[in-house]
């Protein structure tokens, strides 16, 4: 009994893993723009793909195409804000909401276009044996989860260190705070922004590939694991980069025992029902702060 | 020397204009108190200097150079730093923090620490203060982190918008103290106060704004005497 919740328990931890790496886009650019960022979802679909053709078109291996595909995936993050989202930065905020949604859909057609709507497999490039240990007691453990496991901690953990103990970081938690008073600094906000949504869309990125080690991939796939980490970003309380890694892991969790022990049609009802009773017990989320301007 | 220069001026919100061809002159070395009523578009002349809003007419000139060609942030850089109206610290943010975003534009190392020496000797009470987040420090103590952000600036000239708003008249005094401790280490500064009285003892010039125009300019000790001064902004104070 003990080892099949240790086993759901990795599950969870795998899932909820490719969940923050979405959420924390999703938090980080809500937090500098208060905007919701609907297209990152097709982000990290992109992100996926980019990874799959450097893995199967050029035969990069893994430890070189996914730092490759995040930086080209955060440069596709940097020319979107560049292209759609800035000059309505000064707009409605309904504008920016139907934009980046058409962003989204202009990403799913041009990946399908370019790719076919057939589902894919990134190949698998990390060991994929069973890690003898954790099989003596019945658990299945592959050493490739492990290594997504540890790979995204460190991800985490690199993003934690670079918003709280860099000038760049403070700079982006500045343009959260005050973010008329920022150009004063001598702060070229456009930079700021620029850094978020390159930081956001690598993470995405890494997301992805580390979901496509799993299950296939398909262009469409950013919708629901999009929508997916949004709710864990909201959660957790959007804005807050810790809220986001907790609301990831927490609705994984929720997800992945609801299938192991009631029934996986019940799913999304009880991930969206838990996010309906989290926000009505704390409106802003589990880490959030109340702010006077909602979108 | 002519260290800022605004000729002809104007500026409009939309449809709405406020500021109507204004001349202001600040020197190298001066302290300039700029006054006038509310709405009279002391604030929207610092903006305009900050780049921080449109001009609708008129020339901009800093140590020579058109400021019309910069960006907000890129007129930090050329040594012009601005302490807004209602001081506009970052809340969230530690004061250290604080600190650190305004040496944003210092790339020296040695000029940056030279700044932080020079703010924690004017502002002791920062120093002590350094790890608490600026949002919890007393109204007196962001402003202080107002005007020290700006020295971390390291900037030649400094605007300040009525740095004395909501203070009690003795950390009014306090301010004003420091402001002449900052001028005479050589900063110049533009200094808007509606509490003319305390802007007129530090000051070398001033000019006074009424809906948009400059309708009174000339050295402080004159300005003192000016009987229209002395009605519509002494007089209280005086009495
Ligand atoms: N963002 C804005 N949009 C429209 N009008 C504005 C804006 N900011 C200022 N104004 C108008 O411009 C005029 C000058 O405003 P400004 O803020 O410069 O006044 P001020 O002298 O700083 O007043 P106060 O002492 O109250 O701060 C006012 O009539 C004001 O209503
Ligand atoms: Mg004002």
């Amino acid at each position: 009994m003990i080892y099949t919740i240790i086993q759901q328990m990795f599950n969870a931890i795998q899932l909820g893993a490719v969940y923050a790496l979405i959420a924390l886009g999703y938090t980080m650019v809500y937090g500098i723009l208060r905007m919701i960022n609907f297209a990152h979802g097709d982000i990290f679909m992109c992100g996926a793909f980019i990874g799959f053709l450097l893995a199967t078109k050029i035969g990069l291996p893994l430890w070189l195409m996914l730092p490759m595909a995040m930086c080209l995936t955060a440069l596709l993050g940097v020319i979107i804000e560049r292209i759609a989202y800035r000059r309505l930065r000064t707009a409605q905020k309904m504008s920016l909401v139907i934009t980046a949604l058409g962003v989204g859909i202009f990403l799913e057609n041009f990946v399908m276009l370019m790719v076919g709507p057939a589902t894919k497999q990134l190949p698998q490039q990390l060991p994929g044996s069973i890690v003898q240990w954790f099989f003596k007691y019945n658990i299945t453990v592959t050493w490739d989860r492990i290594w997504i496991i540890i790979i995204s901690l460190v991800l985490m953990a690199v993003l934690w260190l670079f918003v709280n103990r860099t000038l760049m970081g403070t700079a982006m938690r500045a343009v959260a705070d005050n973010k008329d008073i920022v150009p004063l600094m001598g702060i070229n906000i456009n930079q700021v922004i620029a850094v978020t949504f390159a930081v956001g869309s690598a993470l995405a990125a890494a997301g992805g590939i580390f979901y496509g080690q799993s299950y296939s991939i398909d262009p469409y796939m950013g919708i629901d694991l999009g929508w997916k980490a949004f709710i864990a970003a909201v959660i957790g309380g959007i804005g807050s980069i810790e809220g986001a890694v907790l609301g990831a892991f927490l609705l994984s969790g929720v997800e992945i025992f609801t299938v192991a022990y009631l029934s996986s049609n019940l799913k999304n009802g009880i991930s969206f029902g838990l996010l309906i009773i989290l926000l009505l017990i704390r409106p802003n989320g589990i880490m959030g702060k109340p702010i006077l301007k909602k979108v | 020397m002519n260290l800022l220069h605004l000729e002809q001026l104007s500026i409009a919100y939309g449809p709405i204009k406020a500021l109507h061809a204004i001349n202001l002159e600040v020197h190298e070395g001066e302290i300039i108190s700029l006054l006038g009523a509310n709405g009279a578009g002391k604030s929207t002349t610092l903006r305009a200097i900050s780049r921080l809003i449109p001009v609708l007419s008129g020339k901009i000139n800093y140590k020579g150079k058109n400021l019309l060609e910069y960006q907000p942030h890129t007129v930090v850089a050329q040594g012009i730093a601005h302490v807004p109206e209602g001081r506009g610290i970052f809340p969230g943010l530690t004061v250290l923090q604080n600190l650190q975003l305004a040496g944003w534009t210092v790339k020296h190392k040695k000029q940056l620490k030279l700044n932080y020496e020079s703010v924690f000797n004017l502002f002791p009470r920062l120093a002590e203060r350094i790890a608490q987040s600026a949002g919890t420090l007393s109204g007196g103590e962001q402003q202080m982190l107002a005007v020290a952000r700006a020295l971390m600036t390291n900037c030649r000239l400094m605007l300040l918008d009525e740095p004395s708003m909501g203070l009690s008249p003795l950390l009014v005094k306090e301010v004003f103290r420091v402001l002449r401790e900052i001028n005479k280490r050589g900063t110049t500064i533009l200094l808007v106060e509606q509490n003319a009285n305390m802007a007129l003892k530090i000051a070398h010039r001033g000019y006074v704004l009424e809906n948009g125009r400059i309708v009174l300019c000339g050295s402080a000790s004159e300005l003192m005497q000016d009987h229209r001064i002395i009605d519509a902004y002494l007089g209280a104070a005086k009495k």
